[in-house]
């Protein structure tokens, strides 16, 4: 078991790739806490958390000071994706997402900072995408949260490396969850309205590994990540994503 | 007229991108020497000088630039392509191609360096292939992430007399595009998917390459230096996969 009498958070911990690394993380050893908008019974204990509510979050930390006195891993996995091009996105959407997918990463792991100091091994661990580093068309908000995702990334890295804290991202390409196939289904995609099943052939030949990603695949990553196998792993962006963005545009000949 | 007394150099200039580098930095006023491993093309224009040089041979590269003196400008361009895996590349290939691709960068690099005037401006041609993979051309994306490599090298050891950056083309209409098509079941069809994954909907042109060079050898990039420019019309900016063109 790698990760034996570590205490995980884990923010959007019941969604698609969320409740995978729960699981992952208990079988490995983890106390974890599956910190989500709404509980799906799955692994981990569920709290009620929204990233974009300053008070609860403190009060978490709060929560866990009192109970688990350290935080050794942090995972910044709550995210949400809005299908539209700039033209068709309001200023409400674009605040919203970047209140979720930045500013809530910021707020978690602002006040989380003092418990993970506390950890003799902590590991921050936050979901960038390979949307940013290149786009996939009608999604151009999430692209810009994902680059800000990156760039924090790194800065977290530099700033609290001397504290013992390690921070990297993960940056998925195409898993199946429930946000891929609202991905397909989004006039932005221009996927015509079709759905995972009837595009799943096309979209695996894309990728040099002929599938797409799994939950499984992903929190694979996030448990080595957690670990201390990755000790000296900080400050990276991880790509994972079948081979799919080691390519030009897969033109048909 | 933004290159007026300067001297430029052009490898591998017969045709396609070097040959609209090598007449852009001539309209802008520069004295152009251009090399390929042929004698000089029948409808070359008398503004261009040519000298027979295969720049993979260090020695015909030292005559060469002996020859030329002190310059201004060069640009990087031969370089050839082999439609391999590297299971399928023997070591002929391997001679051939990173002889051009690699060492003939290095050749004309280490020749032309101590022969370069303060502010000169050394401008390789890499690929966007140096950075992702093209299917079944192993070698020659490799060659071009060594360019890549080699022009911020070049930019650190030899700054501040000298800038050396890299321009990464994509798709450019050559014959050799066309050819491509043409291979294809339907080659409309190929056509248009391709234009489709293009930002800019269109094929690059040899001359928006010689615009970037142009750019790049004169003074008004004297910023600039140690980078990889892409010029690819948007294509790698993209995903590459885009359920659209499904």
């Amino acid at each position: 078991m790698m990760l034996e009498g570590k205490t995980a958070l884990v923010t959007g911990g019941t969604g698609g790739i969320g409740s995978a690394i729960c699981e992952r993380f208990e079988n490995e050893g983890a106390q974890v806490i599956a910190a989500d908008l709404t509980d799906n019974g799955g692994a981990g204990t569920f709290r009620p958390f929204d990233v974009t509510n300053e008070a609860q979050i403190i009060e978490t930390f709060d929560d866990l000071s009192n109970s688990w006195g350290k935080l050794d891993i942090l995972v910044n996995a709550a995210g949400i994706e809005i299908e539209e091009t700039i033209e068709n996105t309001t200023l409400e959407q674009w605040n919203k997402i970047f209140a979720i997918n930045v500013t809530g990463m910021f707020l978690t792991s602002k006040y989380a900072l003092p418990l993970l100091r506390k950890s003799d091994a902590a590991s921050v661990i936050n979901f960038g995408s390979y949307d940013g580093y290149i786009a996939d068309p009608g999604l151009a908000a999430y692209c810009a949260t994902k680059g800000a995702v990156h760039a924090l990334t790194k800065a977290m890295a530099c700033d609290h490396g001397p504290e013992g804290i390690r921070v990297n991202a993960i940056c998925p390409g195409y898993v199946d969850t429930p946000m891929l196939q609202s991905f397909f289904e989004g006039d932005g995609s221009g996927g015509g309205g079709g759905n995972i099943e009837s595009l799943q052939q096309a979209v695996r030949d894309v990728h040099p590994m002929r599938t797409y990603g799994t939950p499984t695949d992903i929190a694979n990553l996030v448990n080595w990540l957690a670990s201390d196998e990755a000790r000296y792993a900080s400050g990276q962006l991880w790509v994972i994503d079948g081979g799919l963005s080691a390519q030009v545009q897969q033109m048909k000949l | 007229m933004v290159l007026e007394g300067k001297k430029a150099l052009v490898t591998g200039g017969r045709q396609g991108i070097g040959r609209a580098i090598a007449e852009s930095f001539v309209r802008e006023g520069a004295s152009v020497i251009v090399c390929g491993r042929g004698g000089r093309p029948s409808d070359f224009p008398d503004a261009l000088s040519w000298h027979q040089c295969d720049v993979a041979d260090p020695n015909q590269t030292a005559q060469m630039i002996a020859a030329i003196g002190t310059h201004d400008i060069v640009v990087n361009n031969a370089g050839i392509q082999i439609e391999k895996t590297v299971a399928d590349t023997t070591d002929d290939d391997w001679d051939l191609l990173m002889g051009a691709n690699a060492r003939g960068v290095f050749n004309v690099c280490r020749a032309a360096i101590p022969n370069l005037n303060p502010g000169a401006s050394i401008i390789n041609i890499g690929s966007i292939s140096g950075n992702v993979a093209d299917p079944g051309m192993a070698l020659y994306n490799a060659s071009k992430a060594f360019v890549h490599g080699l022009t911020r090298s070049i930019a650190v050891d030899h700054g501040p007399d000298i800038r050396c950056n890299a321009i990464c083309p994509g798709w450019i209409e050559t014959g050799m595009l066309e050819a491509g098509f043409d291979l294809a079941k339907d080659p409309d069809l190929a056509r248009n998917d391709a234009l489709a994954r293009h930002a800019a909907r269109r094929f690059g042109q040899p001359q928006d390459i010689a615009n970037m060079a142009v750019w790049l050898a004169s003074d008004a990039s004297s910023f600039a230096t140690g980078q990889c420019f892409t010029v690819d019309g948007g294509l790698t900016a993209a995903s590459p996969l885009n359920p659209g063109l499904f």
